[in-house]
Order: C-alpha cells, then structure tokens, then sequence
C-alpha cells in the first residue's frame, strides 16, 4: 500500500462564508461606524451643533459634505448621528432578541395553553405593518428617541419570538432531550443546555439583518417627527431638512449615505452568516 | 390672522413621507410627486375687474408695500382664461363656514365668495374703495357708522343682497364667538331702517371700525339662505358649519363648488356676478404643502400659480416661463413668552427682557429666509400706523447677562414647544434652533419640541407653553387689530394664552386710539402702544418675510393684498 500525499494548502480551511467577501467588507464598515459612534467627541471636524460658516455652503474642502440651513457641518453630524442611530440600533435588537427568546422559548418548551397564548399575543402583534405600529406607540408615547425606541422594541420582539419558539419546538423532539429528560434532568436544565444552544443560531442571523433595518425604521420615524427632536443630529431628521432644502442635495445625502453604508454593510453580513449556518429567512 | 385649532386639518406631510419611509429611500425622500391637475372648464368670455373706484377715505394708517420683480416677464403662452386656474398652496382651512373660518388661505377664499361692504384698493393697499355699500358715513364720536347698499348687488341665487343680511351676518360672527369676532366685538346694535341702508352703532368709539369692515371675516352671507340650512345666531343651535363646508352663500365672483379637506378647495365662477365678472371659470387650490413640489408643479406646468415659495427654494427659479415676484409682506414669525405657562414661571420681565437681547435678529433673518426679510421692532409690523421710529431690535449679550444676573438667574431651562410649520418661508425647526443657539450663549437653555399644530393648539389653551413660535397676517389695515390680538388687553388671544394679567394702561391707550379724531394723533397713540408692547416682552418678533409668488409668466394680477392675501377674481390668463 502506497501512502498518498496530500498537499497541506489542500487540507488547509477555508475561512468562514461570513468572514470573506462582501461580509469582510459589512463587517469592517459596521466596525468603522462603531468606532466612529465611540470615539467621534475625540476627534471631531467641528461642533455638531454650532455653526461654523455660511449656511448652505455646497461641499468644499473645508466643509466635505457642505453646511446645512444653520451653518453647521454636514459632514460632522453625519458622523455625530453614528452615536444615536447605532446605540440605538442595537438597544431595540438585543431587547427584542431578550424578549422574543423569553416568549418564544417559553411558548415553545412548555407548549399547551401558554404556547398558545403567547402566540396569539405575537400574531396580533405581527398582524400591523411594523412601521404603522411604531408610529402608532410613539405618537401615543410622545415624540422623542427614548419612546422611538421603547416602540421599536415592541414592533421588533414577536418576530424572534415565533423564530425560537419553531426552533424549541423542534429541537425538543430529539432524542437527546429524551434521553436528559430520562436521566432526570430538570426542565429548566434542558432548556438551558440542551434546547436553547441548538436553537439560537436563526435568531443570530436574523439579528443581523435585523440591525440595519432598525437603523432605517429610526431614521424614518425622525423624518416623520416621531423620532430624534432638534437640534440633535439623527440621520433621518438630517434628512427632513434637506427635504426642506430639497436644491441643497448635499443635506440629505450624506445621512442619506451613512444609512445606505450601515443597512448595506448589515444585509452584507447577515447573508453570509445566513449562508453559513444554512438558515431560512424569516420575514413578516 | 393666526393659527385657529380645527378637527378637519390633514397632515400631508406625514402621511407623505411615510410612504418614503417604507420605500426605504430616504435620501431621495425630498422628491415632490406631481400630478396634473385636471380641471374642467367652460368657455367663458370675460372681461378685466377693475374693482369700484370711489376713492373712499380710509380710516386706516399708512400702510405701503413695496414691489419688486425678480423673475423674467417674457410671455410664453398663447392660452387664455377658458382653463381652470390652478395654484399650488398648503392650505391651513379651519373652517368654510365665514362666520367661523379664520385662516390665510380663509382670506382668500372669503375674498373671492363673500364680498364685504368695503373693499381695499390693491394699487396701495391703504385706499378704502366700495364694494357692497355705495357709501358711508359715521358721526363725529365715531360710534355711528351708516351704510349705503348698492341696490344691484345680489348673491349668486340671484336674491338682492339687503340690510336684513348684514345685520345677520356680523350678528352671527359676534354670537358665534370665533377667532374673528373680535372684529366686531364694538358693535352694540344693527338697524335696518330701510333694505339698502345699515345703521350700526358702537359701544365705544372706533375709529378703526370701517377698516375692520375691509376684513374679509365680515363678507355678507345670504341670510335667508343660510338660516335654511341651519344658521341661527345661537353657537348652541347653530347647525351650518357643516353645510358651509360644500355649499357656499355669498355674492362674490365665485362660489365653492367643493373642498375636499387635505386635498383641494374649489371654485367656479359666479356667473350671474352682479359685478365685473371673474376670468376664469374655475379655481382650483391644489394641497401644496412643501415649498420643493410647489416649484417642482409650477415648473412643470401642473399649476399656474405657487403661493409659498421661500426664498431658497425661489433661486433660480424665474425664467421664460415663469415669474417670481417678491414684494413685502405684512406677515411675520414671532417668539412668545408666557410667564404665566406651566413652567414658565421664571420667565419675569427681567429674564423675557434678557430673552429679547440676546437674540441676533439680523442672523434670524439671515437663517430663517436667507435675508429676504426685515426686522420687526413690535408686535405692530412695519409700515402700519405708529410704526415711525421705532428702532429695530439689537442683540446685546452683555446686557442680557446683566439682566440675567440681576434676577438671579444662572441658568434656566425652558420648555419650547412649537407647531412643526413652514410658513412664508419661514422653517419654525430652523428657526427655533437658531433661538436655542443665540440663548445658550447667555445660559438658557431651550428644550425644542416640534409637535403638529392641533396637539400645539392643544397644550397651549389648556397648560400654556413657556416659549413657543407662530406667524400673524393682517386681517385689516388699521394697527388696532395687533393690539386686540397681542396686547395684554381685555379679551386679547395672547393674554389668554400667556395666562398673564391685563394691563389696564393698554386698554385705555386702545381706547384712546379708537377714539383719536384723525391720523397723526392715532399714530401718536399707536406708537405708545407698540412701545408698551415692546415692554411687555410677551411677542418677540422674529422675521418679517418677504413674500415670493410665483406663477407662469402669462398669469396677470398677481398682487399681494393687506386684507384679503390674493385676490381671486383680479387673476387672468394673457
């Protein structure tokens, strides 16, 4: 018998689907923002809510993306926004996700009447249009990020809900759980180290995509009113006043671009991560 | 004329924008839509109003507005008159019923359904001029005013208009207690001795009252029309408001043919006018609200005329076919201050006194209409009667500090709940955020909250707001109206609001002005009384825009009017 040698470079592995490509790519422009959000007070162009020049100047070398109607630099709140909509991003999805795994978790593993009463509650929770129910709760709550945000975190939760719920439910019925449930083990012992661990990765990659959605849903709710209250410079009420120096294009566009930059970069990596782990989308 | 709280106003904007919002792209968000207008039309002939020309001696004060033409003039169109007029307007309707309505898109609309007994030469916006009544005459106290009718005028189901009427009509407007009643609050009885002539006596002296008869809230309203369908001169039996919202009684050039709230307004003309008749045979007011797709339709030719266009947006904008006229304006855009609101309370005399230093009004003007505007000294705008000498405000930090300091105030942070608006160009989030900068600089702190109007309109009768912004038109030409509505005078709006106390030297000069037998000595009166206003720190204004219309170059007749905003019927197609 012959030994075959195999080439290391064959046998080496390839790295993962979401750490090449287009992900790389999400993944370092979502870092970029986040370290913009973190660090910008360090290092910023200008005061974000001083003027600084002649209002509505076009783009200049020294103002890149122009001044708005007040004369503040464009450019540097578009920067500035990165500390509200991130935050604020990922606050509604990491409540959501806490709440949709209590309920879906809950609804799923103890089944029966629960299981079905948290669903009803999600399917008519699911029945609105996500963004005509955030509207909605905000108006009632008030204008202002703070209650745009309690409304995004109760649009968003049912979705992972129902996501956990059909991943417990399945999960639950292997043999496994069979088996720690013959060895005596306690409900709340299976859930958490034998149900849950197999049942997350959905909700992961659906948190992803989900991510720059909330991005988008906050700036449309500033845009309409609802959301960021000025002064502050929230991408979405950046973009009310270029609507309202529509010949200015410079106003709009450049949240407009920070937006386009965090959604595309989410989608990016949420795609590669679904592809990985060879998840089904989940829309409402 | 101000905001007046109403059930039927639609938000556009948000509903506009929502469906942005869904299409996911929001940069591209400040496209305006434009859709044609498909206005039906008759042929008519028709020939130009050139108004009564008795030249009717004005109570009123001196008021001018000057003109000047930006746009080019080059005619582009062969068309005429035989298509529907259609103009491009956000629309701020309260209300149809005339006894009721108080709005600026009102003014134009009562214009051109209701005719009042006097009217307003457009040529200098001061000359009173006949309209409904031949003549007039008051008694030397200015308590007694006699009306003359002209015995041609009839209302558009063809019945004369008579004294019966007129005297149902302000009996109306003063039963009904709405925002312009107050326009007739003097009157204490109508006599009708005979159908043609009007005797109305006052409770008081006032000399302002035939230009508060210019206003359009007093047009004539065929009364046995009206009753038919529910007038009465009781608010608690009166059924008509909603009748009024898709039928018309009036015996102006046009008559409403529909109002669709949120939508459009409608007119089609009076063809059995008992005056010159109107030019074109429909009107067509389209829901505009943002300046953007106003210029984006009249550029397109969806519409003929755009009546908000701001300053920034106006760049540019004249050319072959289409002209942008700037002409100055009595409107403007005022900080209130109400110490008597619901955490206002710190607002004294000494902090609203600092408040009004430290504003940079000429970076106001710059901010809010690129400087296509003026600063405005007192409630009373410039050029109305009393308004001579009165210096324009100036910011001095130091001595708001100062003023601070003495009332021991360090630092303050005041609720500023405003109306989310666009008006005469003037964007209130804009503005309101140059107001926060220029007050931080002295340690006051202002916490912005834009908010629809109803829910402003909301707060401010029931708790009050400590700093808010709204806008003012003309209704008249005398200076009185400002006094009644910003003063802190009996029944004013601005004392209710601000919750404050009447200041009873106000009253007496009010009655003082009413009471001066001619002009110079009213003027002397006035100016008091705008300096007194100054004093009180409770209005602050902040721009007196400049007025943009904008149409395509073969509309004539565009002018601005002081009592009636634009005048429907002097519109034509060349």
């Amino acid at each position: 018998m012959t030994a075959i040698a195999v080439p290391a470079a064959r046998i080496r592995r390839r790295r993962p689907a979401w750490l090449r490509g287009p992900s790389l790519i999400g993944l370092i422009s979502l870092g970029v923002w986040a370290l913009v959000a973190v660090t910008i007070p360090l290092w910023t162009p200008n005061d974000p809510l001083a003027p600084v020049a002649g209002r509505l100047l076009g783009p200049s070398v020294k103002h890149w993306m122009g001044t708005d109607a007040l004369g503040r630099d464009v450019l540097t709140r578009t920067l500035w926004g990165a500390r509200i909509s991130i935050p604020v991003a990922v606050t509604v999805i990491i409540s959501a996700v806490l709440i949709g795994t209590i309920i879906g978790a809950a609804a799923g593993f103890l089944g029966g009447w629960v299981d079905a009463v948290l669903m009803r509650l999600v399917d008519i929770t699911m029945a609105f249009p996500p963004i005509l129910l955030a509207m909605a709760i905000t108006a009632s709550l008030g204008p202002g990020i703070r209650n745009a945000l309690i409304a995004m975190v109760l649009v968003w939760w049912p979705i992972y809900a129902r996501l956990l719920r059909a991943q417990v439910v399945a999960v639950r019925q292997r043999e496994y759980i069979d088996s720690a449930v013959a060895i005596g083990a306690s409900r709340w012992l299976i859930l958490r180290r034998y149900v849950l661990p197999m049942s997350y990765t959905p909700v992961l990659v659906n948190a992803t995509m989900d991510f720059g959605q909330v991005v988008l849903l906050t700036a449309s709710l500033s845009f309409i009113g609802l959301g960021a209250r000025p002064p502050s410079p929230e991408w979405g009420a950046m973009i009310t006043e270029g609507a309202t120096n529509f010949y200015q294009w410079w106003i709009a566009a450049s949240p407009g671009i920070a937006i386009l930059l965090v959604v595309l970069a989410c989608n990016f990596v949420g795609d590669a991560l679904r592809d990985s782990f060879d998840v089904k989308e989940v829309t409402r | 004329m101000s905001y007046v709280p109403m059930d039927s106003r639609r938000h556009v904007r948000r509903s506009g924008l929502l469906s942005l919002a869904l299409a996911g792209s929001l940069m591209f968000a400040a496209c305006g839509s434009s859709s044609k207008s498909g206005g039906t039309t008759t042929p008519t002939g028709s020939t130009v109003a050139s108004g009564a020309t008795a030249a009717a001696s004005a109570a009123a004060g001196a008021t001018t507005a000057g003109s000047t033409a930006t746009g080019a003039t080059t005619g582009a169109g062969a068309a005429n008159s035989d298509k529907a007029l259609v103009i491009a307007r956000g629309m701020d309707v309260n209300s149809l019923d005339p006894s009721r309505s108080y709005c600026d898109t009102c003014q134009i609309f009562m214009t051109a359904v209701y005719e009042t007994l006097i009217g307003l030469d457009a040529s200098d916006n001061k000359t009173l001029v006949p309209r409904l009544a031949t003549k007039w005459e008051s008694n030397a106290t200015q308590t007694e005013f006699t009306f003359t009718l002209d015995p041609k005028a009839k209302f558009a189901d063809g019945t004369a208009v008579t004294s019966a009427d007129v005297k149902f009509s302000w009996e109306r407007l003063k039963a009904l207690k709405a925002a312009s009643s107050y326009l007739v609050s003097t009157i204490s009885t109508i006599d009708t001795p005979d159908p043609e002539t009007v005797k109305v006596t006052l409770s008081a002296p006032n000399s302002a009252f035939l230009a508060q008869v210019n206003a359009s809230y007093l047009g004539i309203i065929n009364s046995k029309l009206a009753t038919a369908n529910g007038a009465t001169l009781d608010p608690a039996t009166d059924k008509a408001e909603t009748w009024f919202l898709s039928n018309s009684a009036g015996s102006g050039p046009f008559t409403l043919e529909s109002y669709t709230s949120g939508s459009e307004l409608r007119f089609k003309r009076n063809d059995a006018y008992w005056g010159t008749k109107a030019h074109f045979p429909e009107v067509i007011m389209k829901e505009t609200p943002q300046a953007v797709t106003q210029r984006q339709q009249l550029e397109q030719g969806a519409v003929d005329i755009a009546m908000q266009i701001s300053s920034d947006v106006a760049k540019g904008m004249a050319g072959a076919d289409i002209n942008v006229k700037q002409v100055k304006s009595f409107n403007y855009v005022y900080l209130a201050l109400s110490q008597g609101a619901k955490g206002g309370e710190a607002l004294t005399p000494d902090v609203r006194q600092a408040i009004r230093l430290a504003l940079d009004y000429a970076g106001l003007v710059d901010v809010t209409v690129g400087g296509a505007g003026q600063m405005q000294a007192s409630p009373i705008p410039n050029g109305f009667l009393g308004t001579d000498g009165l210096a324009a405000p100036k910011q001095d930090l130091a001595a708001a500090k100062a003023l601070l300091a003495k009332a021991g105030v360090t630092s303050l942070t005041l609720d500023a709940t405003f109306p989310s608006l666009n008006v005469y160009g003037v964007d209130f989030s804009t503005a309101m955020q140059k107001v926060q900068t220029d007050l931080k600089a002295v340690g006051i702190n202002l916490t912005l909250n834009p908010v629809e109007i109803s829910v402003w309109a909301d707060k401010i009768g029931k708790d009050g707001i400590p700093v808010t912004m709204l806008y003012f038109a003309p209704d008249h030409t005398d200076s009185s109206q400002y006094v009644q509505y910003f003063g802190l005078v009996k029944d004013s709006q601005w004392l209710t609001w601000t919750k404050g106390t009447d200041e009873a030297a106000e009253d007496t000069l009010l009655a003082q002005a009413f009471a001066a037998p001619d002009s110079t000595s009213r003027a002397a009166v006035y100016n008091k009384l705008a300096t007194d206003m100054i004093n009180d720190q409770v209005i602050i204004p902040v721009v007196n825009p400049d007025l943009f219309l904008a149409s395509r170059s073969n509309i004539k007749g565009m002018a601005y009017s002081a009592c009636c905003n634009l005048v429907l019927a002097d519109l034509s197609r060349g």
